[in-house]
Parts: structure tokens; C-alpha cells; sequence
């Protein structure tokens, strides 16, 4: 135990005081932050400053729409009304967006029966959150347009029409109500996500490289006449442990004292509504390290039987597939974060630590869950140690050639 | 005492057989060549004895008692390969070293800084190990082998890498550690220094020790039938009739007689063809029982 110890504390010595560690506390947040950031504006611009117009039979119907969309503070329209509109005018106006002048065209049709069909023309195809909006001013602008002509006067029309917000409240396991945003959930969920998939993946692929590092150096040998290949296999996965651990608790750090008072404040007035739970405090590094350990053994394995870095390489798409089923998996969580696939993907080994870590952002899971996630990474833990440790012990000492998968049989076979 | 002992000792790997059936046993102050030609199993033997691979059969024993690994950390050992860490600067991989081999980091310092002056590093304590020479590095694995004043001393090509100056260093350093009863075992290529420093050898090839004893014991087996000459003048004798083989190396011969071929014959011809400065009858030496012993296979 001493010499694992020892070579924990070497590992996690040299790693703190390497500059990958200081480039990566500083600018992997940063980079979440910046991600997300980006996610943010965009999603909140898009549609911005359009020009549009709209060709209809009648003038009080263009009017209402045209108001609709103007109202939308979501979206910036500069929206100009043609009715009513000859077939001349609107293939005018088609010619418009074809050359660009104007964004795009909503043409209404509406039929003796009362009947309307609309049709929008852009350059885009892939404009869905436009489409969406003009379908949705389009709706209430026929439904005034409706009421007003079935003898409603238009400030009546308005009343029968005013929205109503929904305040989102969370309840907790005590019954406590609090407020809780959608929104704000989201990118809490995408964040916490990130923030464990990230260093996961980060340490895992480096205590990879750096078992090739070390084999190529021919360190082992020397390495060997002193401590066991477990104890080695041990210290590195607890050195490299250590330091994830250390910089998600200087991230934690930061966050609380330079977001902390400002935070603090926006909960107490209402205005930012986001919760964290001391569970969540102290599931994310527990989650961190299991799912650390149970991919940093499965690479550990495999960095023994590859001679060179650009080896090692072609195994790293692997540690991506079960990180891609996560973020895909990740509407339906938000959707749902009881949903079976969201259950099965907590419980399942590789992607337990992905899924639950953004489930816990939107909805605490029953504690049976936590439990038998737990145990089951234990156990594929010690499964991929029980390999990757046959493999490293022999891997090790192998130099020339990548090996074989009958050699690596027989290495299983042998140790 | 038997320091180490290898009994019936075989290993194989897949179809291939690396030691087969070795048994061989040194002394403490015994400084033991381990030797044989290239895959011969000279570290595959060594990597048994130092427990980084299991025997398929056989015994070794350490410091008298059956292996366990605790008997490891009075043992240094220096591999063909050599290894440091590379970004580790010089003196907390020296302590590291010798912390684990069980010394206290404040002991281990200590001896790091003695030893650094000793082997002519002092400076380089400080220092990154990519930073450094290759000899440099040498030196800094042969310290970390002797840190711990381990009782048994293993190194596997312990001269490799470093110029004359920095060898005799060593050289003189194994000596003196033999001097305080340390047994050490070194395999190497380099016949020179296993004739200037070893008592005993073992030669393996193809697993099997195929000589094996007290060196001195060994070379008297052999006659007395090589002649060294230096000179200077006609080198026409060396066609003389009674020698069988030369190697001329302009001023330095060295002559192999034919069987029953005459010493003082030659040395009156040499006399009379050039001004003789030496001429010495000696055995032959271990390079020749070398390739002698290995059916002339060997490429050292």
C-alpha cells in the first residue's frame, strides 16, 4: 500500500504541476461557458431583424398578423402587409425574395367558405423557428379576425386573447415549492453534463497516453523490481483521480466565490431561478470518480498493448460512443427524466455517469436508482480492472509490435 | 553466504524456450559477469531473479530465503533499458526511488545529494532528466540503484552509454561496493571489464549455462598457447611456422601457436626481424573462450 501510495502522490505531483492541468482549470469552463453562451445568443437571435411580408385577400387579416409579429419580443420583424394582394403583387413579391431584397413571403388565400391557406416562400428551407412564429401569429390573427367579424369589437377580441405566462415551480422531497426556470434548467443540465463528460474523458485518455509514454521510456522495467504491475495500475488511477478531483473542487471554489453573492442575490429576489442541492454536491465528484475509474482501467488495458501514441488513437472513438448516446439520449431527458430510456441509460455502466449527473439538474431520481447505479459501475469497475490489469501486466513489458488479438488471449490466459 | 540462488531455473515464452535449467549461486563480495551472446536469456534470468517474471520452474532464493518481494527492496537493480521519468526533476526522482525501496524522503534526499557529488552530478540535481545527457542519465539510474545500499547489486549492461572517463568511475565505484561485501552481478558485452572486475561468470546460450565458475579456474583450463608481442620493425615472423593465427594491429600482435608450437623459436625470430618491447605467453582470453564456447556464433 505504501508504494502505491507513493506512486499516487508522484503522479498526481507531476500532473498539478504540469501545464496542461493549469491550461485545462482555466480553460475548460471557460470553453463550457463559452459554449453554452454561444448556444444562448444564437438560439435567442434567431429569426432576428427578417423582413418579411404578407399577401392577402384581406387587408383587417394582414394587419393582425402583421401586429402579431411585430408584438413577438422574442423576434425582430420589419413586416410590411400587401391586401389585398393581386396575383401580380405576389409574384412581385416572390421575384423579392428571390432576389434577396426581402426575407420572405407569407401568402394567405382565403376561400369563400371562410377557409385560409397560407404558404411561406424563403431561400431557407431550414428556417423552422421563423415558420413556427408566423404560424403561430398567423393563428391568433385569423382567430381576431374571426372574433371581430362575428361582432366582437377588437379591444374585446384583445381581452378574449390576452396570454397568460406560466410561473414553473419546483417541488422538492420535503414539499418545498420553489421556483424553477425551464430554461435555466436546460443549461444547467448541459452544463453539469459537460462539466463530467469533459475531465472523464480528459484524464481517462491522458492516463492512456501516458501508460505509452512510460512503456516507450522503458520506466516499467525499473518500475517493476520495486512494486507489483497492480500497485502501479493503482497509484496511476488514484494519482490521475486526484487530480480531476482537485480541479473540479477549484472549479466548485470559483464558481461559488466569484458567482456566489451575485448568484445568492438573484435566487433571494426571484430572478434567477436555479437550484443546487448538497446531493448533487456531493454525487457529482462520487459520479466523476467511478465513471474516471471504470475508463481509465478500460484504457489503462488497452494502452499496455500499443507501442505508439498514434496506436493508442485508434481506440478513442470508443470512449466516445457511450458520451454520443448520452447528449443524444439528452432531449428525452429533459423531456422526461423518468423515462425508461433515461432510467436504463442511469443504470447502464459506461453511461450511467453522463446520464445521471444532467438528471440530477432536472429532477432528483429515487434513491434505489443511485443505488443500484452505483453498485453496478462497482461492479464493472472491478470487472474492467480484473482485464485491464492482466493486459497491463504483461503489455508492459512487450515492446517491438502492436499485439495481436490471439496474443492478447493469450496474455488474459497467462497472467 | 549465498546472496542469490538459482536452481533448475526454466522459463519459456510461447515456443520459444528462454532459460532452461540454470542454476547458479553467488557469494556475498562476489562480483558475478553474467554472459552469452544476443538472446542468449541473460535478462530473461535477470528479470526472474529481480521477481518481474515468474519462473516456470525451478527455485531462487534471495538473501537465503525463498523469493518474496519484501526481499526486493534490498536489492538495486539497473535494466538494459533504462528508464526515468523524463519531466521529474533529477533529485525527486532520485528520492522517489529511494522512498520506494523504503527509505524516508529526508534519508533519501540525503543519500541523493552524497552520491550526486560522488558520481560528479551535483549540478544537475535541479535539473529536468529530459533536460540531461545520456551519460548523465546513466549515472542518475546507477545512483538510483545504489541509494538504498541495497545487499545485492544487479545490472544489465551497467556500461553502456558512457564515455571512458565516466566508466572508470563506475568501474572503481563497483569495486569499492564489492570491497564492503555487496555481491553484484552485471551482465555485459564488453569481455575487457569482465576480466579487470569479475571473479566468477556464467555463459549462457540458449538458455543453458554452458560454462560457468571462478574465472581464474576457467582460463587455467585453457594452454597457454597465445603470444602478445609489441614491436617495432618487420613484422615477418608473424609468418613464422609455428604460429597458427595473428591479429596484427601495426606495433601489437596477438598470436595463436600451432598445436605444440614453439614459444622461444618465435621469440628468437621476432628478435632478429624487429626490436621486441613485450612478448608474453598467456592463456586465452574470455573473449576468445567466448566465441570458442558459442561455436563462434557470438556478435560481441
Amino acid at each position: 500500500m505504501r508504494n502505491v501510495l507513493l506512486i499516487a502522490k508522484r503522479e498526481y505531483l507531476e500532473q498539478i504541476r504540469g501545464r496542461a492541468f493549469k491550461f485545462s482549470t482555466v480553460l475548460l469552463p471557460l470553453l463550457i461557458v463559452a459554449m453554452l453562451g454561444a448556444n444562448y445568443f444564437t438560439g435567442r437571435d434567431a429569426g432576428a431583424v427578417k423582413h418579411l411580408a404578407i399577401a392577402a385577400d384581406s387587408a383587417p387579416l394582414a394587419e393582425a398578423i402583421r401586429r402579431q409579429l411585430l408584438d413577438d419580443k422574442d423576434a425582430k420583424f420589419t413586416v410590411e402587409a400587401v391586401a389585398p394582394a393581386t396575383r401580380q403583387d405576389r409574384d412581385a413579391l416572390v421575384k423579392l425574395v428571390q432576389s434577396k431584397a426581402i426575407d420572405g413571403l407569407l401568402a394567405l388565400e382565403t376561400s369563400a367558405n371562410g377557409a385560409a391557406t397560407a404558404t411561406y416562400t424563403s431561400q431557407s428551407s431550414g428556417d423552422f423557428m421563423t415558420a413556427e412564429r408566423l404560424k403561430y401569429a398567423l393563428n391568433r390573427g385569423l382567430l381576431q379576425e374571426r372574433l371581430t367579424a362575428g361582432g366582437l369589437k377588437p379591444a374585446q377580441a384583445d381581452a378574449l386573447m390576452k396570454q397568460v405566462t406560466i410561473e414553473t415551480l419546483q417541488v422538492n422531497k420535503q414539499g418545498k415549492e420553489a421556483k424553477s426556470d425551464g430554461l435555466a434548467s436546460f443549461y444547467k443540465a448541459v452544463a453539469m453534463l459537460l462539466l463530467i463528460t469533459m475531465p472523464i474523458l480528459l484524464y481517462g485518455m491522458d492516463m492512456a497516453r501516458s501508460i505509452v509514454e512510460e512503456k516507450n521510456s522503458r520506466i516499467f522495467e525499473v518500475m517493476l523490481a520495486v512494486a507489483r504491475p497492480d500497485d502501479l495500475l493503482a497509484g496511476k488511477l488514484i494519482g490521475v483521480g486526484g487530480v480531476g478531483i482537485t480541479q473540479i473542487a477549484i472549479w466548485v471554489a470559483a464558481a461559488a466565490l466569484l458567482a456566489g453573492p451575485a448568484l445568492g442575490a438573484n435566487l433571494l429576489s426571484g430572478n434567477f431561478s436555479l437550484h443546487f442541492s448538497w446531493t448533487e454536491g456531493l454525487l457529482f465528484p462520487l459520479y466523476f470518480l467511478l465513471g474516471f475509474f471504470l475508463y481509465s482501467a478500460f484504457f489503462s488495458g488497452l494502452a499496455a498493448t500499443c507501442e505508439t501514441a498514434q496506436e493508442l488513437q485508434m481506440y478513442m472513438p470508443l470512449a466516445a460512443v457511450p458520451v454520443w448516446l448520452s447528449c443524444g439520449l439528452l432531449p428525452v431527458i429533459l423531456g422526461n427524466p423518468n423515462s425508461a430510456w433515461a432510467i436504463a441509460a442511469s443504470l447502464f455502466p459506461p453511461t450511467a455517469a453522463f446520464v445521471m449527473i444532467p438528471r440530477m439538474g432536472l429532477e432528483m431520481p429515487p434513491l434505489w436508482q443511485f443505488g443500484a447505479s452505483i453498485g453496478l459501475m462497482v461492479l464493472s469497475i472491478w470487472g474492467v480492472l480484473w482485464f485491464s490489469s492482466r493486459l497491463y501486466r504483461v503489455g508492459i513489458l512487450m515492446y517491438g509490435k502492436r499485439a495481436t488479438l490471439p496474443e492478447l488471449l493469450r496474455w488474459l490466459r497467462y497472467s | 553466504m549465498p546472496v542469490v540462488e538459482l536452481a533448475g531455473v526454466s522459463k519459456a515464452y510461447e515456443n520459444k524456450v528462454a532459460v532452461s535449467d540454470l542454476s547458479l549461486s553467488i557469494e556475498a563480495g562476489q562480483m558475478f559477469g553474467l554472459l552469452g551472446p544476443n538472446g542468449a536469456g541473460k535478462t530473461s534470468s535477470i528479470r526472474m531473479m529481480m521477481g518481474i517474471t515468474i519462473p516456470d520452474a525451478g527455485s531462487i532464493r534471495l538473501f537465503e530465503k525463498p523469493f518474496e518481494r519484501q526481499s526486493l527492496e534490498r536489492v538495486g537493480y539497473l535494466p538494459e533499458e533504462r528508464g526515468l521519468y523524463k519531466k521529474m526533476k533529477v533529485l525527486d526522482q532520485l528520492v522517489f526511488f529511494g522512498c520506494l525501496h523504503g527509505l524516508s524522503a529526508e534519508e533519501a534526499r540525503k543519500r541523493a545529494t552524497a552520491w550526486a557529488k560522488r558520481m560528479e552530478i551535483a549540478e544537475t540535481l535541479d535539473k529536468k532528466t529530459q533536460e540531461l545527457s545520456k551519460g548523465m542519465q546513466q549515472k542518475i539510474q546507477f545512483i538510483s540503484t545504489l541509494l538504498h545500499d541495497p545487499g545485492l547489486i544487479v545490472m544489465d549492461e551497467p556500461f553502456s552509454g558512457l564515455d571512458p572517463v565516466n566508466a572508470v568511475l563506475v568501474e572503481q565505484t563497483l569495486l569499492e561496493l564489492k570491497s564492503q561485501g555487496k555481491a553484484i552481478v552485471f551482465s555485459t558485452h564488453r569481455m575487457d571489464q569482465v576480466e579487470k572486475l569479475c571473479d566468477s561468470i556464467c555463459l549462457i546460450d540458449k538458455g543453458q549455462a554452458v560454462l560457468s565458475g571462478n574465472l581464474r579456474e576457467i582460463k587455467s583450463r585453457y594452454e597457454r598457447n597465445r603470444v602478445i608481442v609489441e614491436f617495432e620493425g618487420s613484422s615477418a615472423f608473424l609468418n613464422s611456422g609455428e604460429v597458427a593465427e595473428t591479429k596484427n594491429y601495426s606495433g601489437h600482435a596477438e598470436i595463436k601457436l600451432k598445436p605444440r608450437g614453439d614459444a622461444q623459436k618465435l621469440l628468437h625470430e621476432a628478435a632478429a626481424a624487429a626490436t621486441i618491447y613485450r612478448f608474453e605467453l598467456v592463456e586465452p582470453s574470455l573473449e576468445e573462450i567466448f566465441i570458442q564456447t558459442v561455436g563462434g556464433k557470438a556478435d560481441a
